[in-house]
């Protein structure tokens, strides 16, 4: 008798908790898939603050028109078919209006295909591979630009200041590093610039010395490497340990970009240029705002990932306001003439090429000047000159 | 009698799952469980019945997977001829391993498949030309449903289960199993003890091969670190084997349903369960709760292989009767 009225008492509570919640605010329900276990999650974990950042100052504003916008943040484990999972939940289970994140190029693709099936628009956040906007899907958009454009302001700086008439192109052996050094090596092709090597490493290798020893012996005038964080610092290191000197060294993004970078590389970071997507001190509203409230909230720096994910959370607000209704086919078309200006830049979904719904972005040249990182390129946004020629090793050392 | 109705029973609710259960969220998950019934059967054969612990079951996997994949983006032919090839290119590659390989033993054989699924990461990473490297090679999914993906690999799980059954009852199976006991002691009996390692070692790989085909089609991109991985194929066919049960019919079929499905509920929280009490109750701890939960399914994994090595050696099918008293007995005590 007593288990039967304990049971009752249950389902009672059960019945009024789930009664409690359907009577809560109606918020708006968006859909966000990142790694946040895993190898990736260091960056899913910032985009996840980013977007939690962004969303918290949205609602408090009143979020859209009086409704608070709720995100459903799910676990994508940096794999394919658990990302797919995540999403077939979020469409089916929680009946999302329009899904964003997306980190790994390949758990990305796969997410990207079923909102595709499912006709629920995507807002990609981070995955860059240039194929994911290259199939014509109409209900999938990308805010960062493809991993193919990542070196644009590097190619104009070659080829008016630098005169450069050689390159090795030292690259990890992921997506980011295969993908960019091959579109790289083609750009340095066309331009006249001549590729004396191109060589591919395991990510998270330790010992460089036999890979720079060949490079120094090839004598090129440019270094250009793609690596995370602790390859980047060694490659770096090592160098100067080999008196390594040619006139310009730089890194594709990534691990040349990060705090962390010339923390472990001390002054061998000094002087070294990289292509970068971002940085606090570009010239669109917030930016610096965000970088600054970043750090005091979580205690540690952010970097472009976390901008692309603010930027994402921006645009989705953006185009909630304007949905005429809020149903998966209104936001795309609310999407489609997105016109706005965002942490991470001018954001608008355009045709060109093969690519269709992909934002177009500028992306700048920064160099370490005593350790703090400096935008150099193009001049209208330069916050410092830049140094160039570097000098020699040996040199600096006085 | 009921060796043949209690299976036939689960085909029967297996068919008409997707005909009930229209949640695409849910079908997706069963397909995830129906593919990794075919690797964690292929696995068992090699492993559990032949004693040959395979450590790189991602070789075969993602042999089969690219096959799919190359087919499409080198020759154009669709993927789902990949499906047979897959299988078949997998075969291929056993054999040679096989040859070289079976001379090792017990852990030397172990690693030697460890090698081999390295090395097949590194050829499909580094041969750019031909594999496109990490960039990854893509595949329209021809269907937008998923009832044919369903019965595809359902059809894969059924057939590699009635396989291992039917191999199991045959003379090979006693081969294989004199193997595993005692290799020397077969061999003095006059079992070609290579040629049987090889026979259970094709028949493995093909169906892992296939699995991986099936793979491209459904998910749509691979690339070498999702196919050939370590971590997320070799190692999780491994458990699902083990947490099955080694050497019994069924138990890759429990092993994958119960690790797809522990994978799941600590990635959603308990199905997003933990997330609506945190809601309705208002207690703050409840989201560190959800937090910590949803990252521990690794974690998970682990206690789960350890409390089925101390407990459940045979695995979850395989000791099914002392588990089943078990139960029966605490809940007598309770009631």
């Amino acid at each position: 008798m007593k288990r039967a009225a304990l049971l009752v008492v249950g389902a009672l509570a059960i019945s009024l908790i789930c009664l409690g919640i359907s009577m809560a605010a109606d918020p708006i329900k968006v859909g966000v898939v990142l790694p946040l276990t895993g190898e990736q999650a260091k960056f899913g974990e910032i985009e996840k603050n980013s977007f939690l950042m962004c969303l918290e100052e949205i609602n408090k504003a009143g979020g859209i028109k009086g409704r608070p916008i709720e995100l459903l943040i799910e676990d994508d484990t940096g794999k394919p078919d658990v990302g797919r999972s995540a999403v077939e939940k979020l469409i089916s289970q929680d009946k999302v209006v329009v899904l964003s994140g997306g980190y790994s190029s390949s758990v990305t693709y796969a997410m990207c295909a079923v909102a595709q099936q499912r006709k629920i628009p995507f807002l990609v956040t981070t995955g860059s591979a240039d194929k994911i906007t290259e199939q014509g899907w109409d209900y999938v958009f990308r805010l960062n630009p493809p991993v193919s454009e990542y070196p644009q302001a590097l190619e104009s700086f070659m080829k008016e200041v630098a005169k450069t008439q050689s390159v090795a192109i030292l690259h990890e052996n992921t997506l980011f590093g295969q993908s960019g050094s091959k579109e790289f090596a083609a750009l340095c092709e066309t331009a006249g610039v001549k590729v004396l090597m191109k060589e591919g490493y395991e990510a998270g290798a330790v010992d460089f010395k036999p890979l720079l020893v060949k490079v120094k012996a090839a004598k090129p005038d440019m270094v250009y490497m793609i690596s995370y964080i602790m390859d980047a610092a060694l490659l770096m290191r090592q160098s100067k340990e080999l008196e390594f000197n040619p006139k310009l060294f730089v890194g594709g993004g990534a691990g040349f970009t990060l705090p962390e970078f010339a923390k472990n590389a001390g002054d061998a970071a000094d002087d070294v240029f990289s292509a970068d997507l971002w940085s606090p001190k570009v010239p669109y509203p917030g930016a610096q705002e965000y970088f600054d409230n970043y750090g005091k909230k979580f205690g540690s720096p952010t970097e472009y990932h976390g901008a692309e994910a603010y930027a994402s959370m921006q645009v989705l607000a953006d185009v909630l306001k304007r949905a005429k209704d809020l149903t998966p086919a209104g936001v795309r078309e609310a999407m489609l003439v997105t016109d706005m200006k965002t942490v991470f830049g001018p954001v608008k979904f355009i045709a060109y090429g093969k690519k269709k719904q992909q934002n177009q972005l500028p992306t700048y040249l920064v160099q370490w000047q005593k350790g703090t990182l400096e935008t150099v390129w193009p001049k209208s946004v330069a916050t410092k000159p830049y140094v160039y020629p570097i000098l020699p090793w040996a040199e600096k050392k006085k | 009698m009921k060796r043949v109705y209690v299976p036939l029973a689960l085909l029967i609710v297996l068919i008409l799952f997707p005909l009930v259960v229209t949640d695409a969220y849910y079908q997706h998950l069963m397909i995830l469980v129906l593919l990794w019934v075919a690797i964690g059967s292929g696995w068992n054969l090699i492993s559990g019945y032949t004693g040959q612990v395979l450590f790189g079951a991602a070789a075969f996997f993602g042999v089969g997977a690219y096959t799919a994949a190359l087919l499409l983006s080198k020759l154009d032919v669709s993927a789902w001829w990949g499906l047979p090839l897959g299988g078949l290119v997998a075969v291929l590659i056993a054999f040679p391993f096989g040859w070289i390989c079976f001379r090792l033993r017990g852990p030397y054989f172990a690693l030697a498949t460890l090698a081999l699924n390295e090395i097949f990461r590194h050829i499909a990473t580094i041969w750019e030309s031909l594999t496109e490297g990490m960039v990854g090679i893509l595949v329209m999914q021809t269907f937008i449903s998923k009832i044919p993906y369903y019965y595809i690999a359902l059809a894969l799980a059924a057939g590699s289960v009635i396989m291992i059954d039917v191999v199991t009852r045959s003379r090979l199976g006693y081969y294989f199993v004199s193997i595993r006991e005692d290799q020397d002691a077969a061999e003095s009996m006059g079992i070609n003890t290579v040629y049987y390692k090889m026979i259970s070692l094709c028949l493995s790989a093909c169906v892992i091969g296939l699995a991986g085909a099936l793979y491209t089609n459904y998910m749509g991109f691979i690339d070498p670190k999702v196919v050939f991985s370590l971590h997320d194929i070799s190692i999780m066919a491994i458990l699902v084997g083990i947490v099955g049960g080694v050497s019994t019919v069924y138990g890759p079929a429990m092993g994958a349903f119960i690790m797809v499905a522990i994978q799941e509920v600590f990635r959603s929280g308990g199905f997003g369960l933990l997330v609506k009490l945190g809601k309705a109750t208002g207690w703050p701890v409840m989201a560190t709760v959800t937090k910590y939960v949803s990252e521990a399914h690794v974690l998970s994994f682990g206690l789960l292989v350890i409390f089925v090595i101390l407990y459940l050696p045979n695995g979850v099918v395989g000791d099914w009767s002392t588990l089943r008293k078990t139960l029966l007995f605490w809940k007598r005590e309770t009631a």
